[in-house]
């Protein structure tokens, strides 16, 4: 399941966790961990904005970068290879 | 194992088997309640110290149950058992080295895909093994019915369930692992499997390895390890085999180099069906909603429309709540008041009653009047963020760009332009290569950010009237054709070759919490309101002052000659020195176009800012300018942002160059095209 979903991943592009989850027959939950599970094997890395407490006053997207608001925003893992 | 990684507590050890009480080992991920049960168990009966040669602290104590005593070990908080990490290590060389007399795993019942997955580890190793699983109540508010006695048939290992918090479970769980330690409980685990393929692998491995395997690892455990390219092991086995047969070894390790992923991914199965067996998920209604909106507004075509539409009504709403708001606002407010304060001041000095009248009232207080425009910007951001739809239009646009052959890395930084430059290009750290890196900075300018459409809000009903919306579509638009031409010249020139994906997990619909989304807008009010009495406030003032000496004319001003003298290129894209001083003021915030604007215009003509520059300008010039206005030099932040990320004056200046270039270039040609087709 984990190699299917590196597969996916592998092929590179925009994917989204849920669409994952029915593609490899399982729950988002589990597709979720198994995507924390590469970032700790080293395989991805959470994305990481640019803080947007540097940012423009009237920046009308501050705060979707921020991880601690998970209610509204994505959890964007990257892959890259080279 | 390496001597070092071994935990020195064999005295402590040693005190308690001396004394004969049993050892309990508590292991779990972070956040599963795992310091919760520690404490309810030993009370203030517990030391606290450090691993020894570690900094991960160290919890242990004893606690008593029907007149026996026992010894509970902490052990720290570890994801798995594989050397990734001080923590991982130290869990599973206690564990083997010290062998506790049970093991009790620490699983959420809120999340048992995640936390199963250390107890497919422990499941293997030579222990008594006890699931509590834990957070019974998280599971069951989230509608979760997780079956105990399922699991712990799935599992072949004892589960009780148990909720930490509430002090739920605990008798039992204690009655469960008096029951383990006398041997009196059911333990028939149920190990994962390796994938077929690897399987001959994994049983070469253990031949070869098995009679070299130092005590007290279990040869299969470390086999298996190996396969998984855990470091530590691979150096003690390294170093404990024979050179011939290491060799052995290491030639099956290369050619099973991707038996990594498939031993978690082998585990993983493991975890589903565990899962599967055990958890009833039932279709929420949130759940099905998220799913149907989500096929038409996360596809990959439909999912543009939506966006186009979602934004052609912010623009809507923008013209025909806000603009109207605005003309009020400017008409009666910053008219009356200009009237009133030019009354009071009567008697003053005319320079105090030009610059507050002139110069504030008429460069701040036009900036301000915009607030209506920026307040349903920033609701419909706020809202749409909110329900979770910025997830979607991000997704899409991803989708959109990839299909254009723009690379995923640099089209999230640039996204977060569309809010504000300065985060969008700090975001371009996710690039590793430095040529892509920079390219992308020098285009993430592109992308109009609030404050440019802000500007360009407020100008367009001036100019264009009912044809605003097309007109601000169109120059959105115009910028990110630009934005995509440059990007796949980058992506085909600079990331050939590599590729890169994005996983978003994007979060449900959600209804949206009006008072968040009215906080947000009230804090990026309040932020705006702040900036309009620095840096405008400073900048209006300025401009007021260059426009009146030294003689007191405008048009003999040390601003009138400035402007003129640049005038000849402004003439060009049909500017004159007063729009050409007005793009100028850009550069420190370009919510100055509005403030120079409204000391240059704004006493001109007694119905506002906005019907003056529309006596004053042809729609050719119009739309010349605000096409510019998209595209000039950005922003003074964006631009000591480019200079910090780049460590370079001369990229800065090169950016500086490069967008005075495309925007006087793009105002040329639109201009002079709007003059000939007769606008």
């Amino acid at each position: 399941m984990l190699e299917t979903l590196m597969n996916q991943i592998r092929a590179g592009g925009p994917l989204d966790a849920a669409k994952l989850a029915v593609q490899l027959n399982t729950s988002p939950q589990m597709v979720e961990a198994m995507l924390e599970h590469l970032r700790q094997m080293g395989f991805l890395r959470a994305y990481e904005s640019g803080s947007c407490s540097d940012a423009c006053q009237a920046c009308s997207l501050k705060g979707f970068c921020d991880p601690n608001k998970k209610r509204s925003t994505i959890q964007i893992w990257r892959y890259d290879e080279h | 194992m390496s001597v070092a990684t071994r935990p020195a507590s064999a005295s402590l050890r040693d005190k308690h088997k001396r004394a004969g009480l049993p050892m309990i080992a508590l292991a779990g991920q972070p956040n599963m309640g795992k310091s919760t049960l520690f404490n309810l168990l030993t009370g203030l009966n517990q030391h606290v110290g450090n691993w020894p040669g570690k900094t991960v602290e160290r919890r242990e104590g004893n606690f008593s149950m029907e007149g026996h005593e026992y010894n509970l070990v902490d052990l720290p908080g570890t994801y798995s058992l594989t050397a990734n990490s001080p923590e991982e290590v130290i869990a599973r060389e206690f564990i083997l080295r010290e062998s506790p007399d049970v093991v009790v795993a620490v699983v959420s019942a809120a999340n048992l895909e995640r936390s199963l997955y250390l107890v497919s580890e422990l499941i293997c190793l030579p222990v008594r093994l006890v699931v509590a699983l834990n957070m019974m109540d998280v599971a069951a508010g989230e509608g979760l019915i997780v079956e105990p006695e399922v699991l712990e048939a799935a599992l072949g290992v004892p589960v009780v369930p148990i909720t930490a918090t509430k002090a739920q479970g605990i008798r039992e769980l204690l009655y469960i692992v008096r029951k383990a330690l006398e041997g009196k409980t059911a333990y028939i685990p149920r190990l994962p499997e390796i994938r077929a393929d690897h399987s001959e692998a994994y049983s070469d491995v253990l031949k070869l390895v098995a009679a070299h395997v130092p005590t007290p690892y279990p040869p299969d455990w470390m086999a298996l390890k190996l396969l998984e390219g855990d470091l530590e092991v691979t150096r003690t086995m390294q170093s404990a085999l024979p050179a011939e047969i290491w060799e052995a070894v290491h030639d099956i390790l290369i050619q099973h180099d991707d038996a990594m992923l498939a031993v978690a991914s082998g585990r993983y199965e493991w975890v589903g069906r565990m899962v599967r067996a055990a958890v009833v998920r039932p279709r929420l209604g949130q759940i099905s909603l998220t799913e149907r909106l989500d096929r038409v507004a996360a596809h990959p075509i439909w999912g543009l429309f939506v966006l186009a539409g979602i934004l052609g009504l912010v623009f809507w709403l923008t013209f025909t709540i806000g603009a109207p708001l605005q003309a009020w606002l400017d008409v009666v407010i910053v008219g009356g008041l200009s009237k009133l304060a030019a009354a009071a001041l009567a008697g003053a000095p005319w320079w105090v009653s030009g610059l507050l009248v002139d110069g504030i009232i008429g460069g701040v207080g036009s900036v301000l009047t915009f607030l209506p425009i920026l307040v349903i910007f920033f609701a419909a951001f706020g809202l749409l963020e909110d329900v979770g739809y910025m997830a979607r239009a991000a997704y899409v646009m991803d989708n959109l760009m990839h299909l254009m052959g723009l690379h995923g890395k640099s089209f999230l930084p640039l996204f977060l332009g569309f809010g504000c430059n300065v985060p969008s290009i700090m975001g371009t750290r996710v690039i590793d290569s430095w040529p892509a890196r920079l390219l992308t900075i020098l285009i993430a300018p592109l992308v109009p950010c609030t404050a440019r459409m802000a500007v360009v809000a407020f100008l367009a009903p001036a100019f264009f009237g009912a044809n605003a919306l097309w007109v601000t579509w169109g120059l959105v638009l115009f910028s990110l054709i630009t934005l995509v031409a440059l990007g796949t010249v980058l992506n085909r020139v600079l990331f050939k070759g590599e590729r890169s994906a994005f996983i978003m997990e994007m979060p449900l619909y959600h209804i949206p919490n009006w008072r968040t989304v009215g906080l947000l807008v009230w804090q990026r009010v309040i932020s705006f309101v702040k900036k309009a009495g620095t840096v405008i406030l400073v900048v209006s003032a300025v401009i007021w002052a260059l426009s009146v000496l030294p003689g007191g004319e405008i048009e003999t001003s040390y601003l009138a000659q400035f402007g003129k003298f640049l005038e000849p290129v402004g003439r060009l894209m049909g500017f004159d020195w007063r729009l050409t001083v007005a793009l100028l003021t850009t550069f420190p915030a370009k919510e100055n176009a509005i403030a120079t604007l409204g000391v240059l215009y704004g006493g001109a003509n007694e119905s506002g800012l906005a019907v003056a520059l529309t006596q004053s300008f042809s729609t050719a010039t119009a739309i010349s300018f605000l096409a510019v206005t998209m595209l000039f030099v950005p922003c003074l932040a964006t631009v000591a942002v480019i200079k910090q990320e780049t460590n370079s004056w001369r990229w800065t200046l090169a950016n500086i160059a490069m967008f005075l270039v495309i925007s006087i270039v793009a105002g040329i040609v639109i201009y002079n095209t709007a003059t000939w087709i007769g606008l």
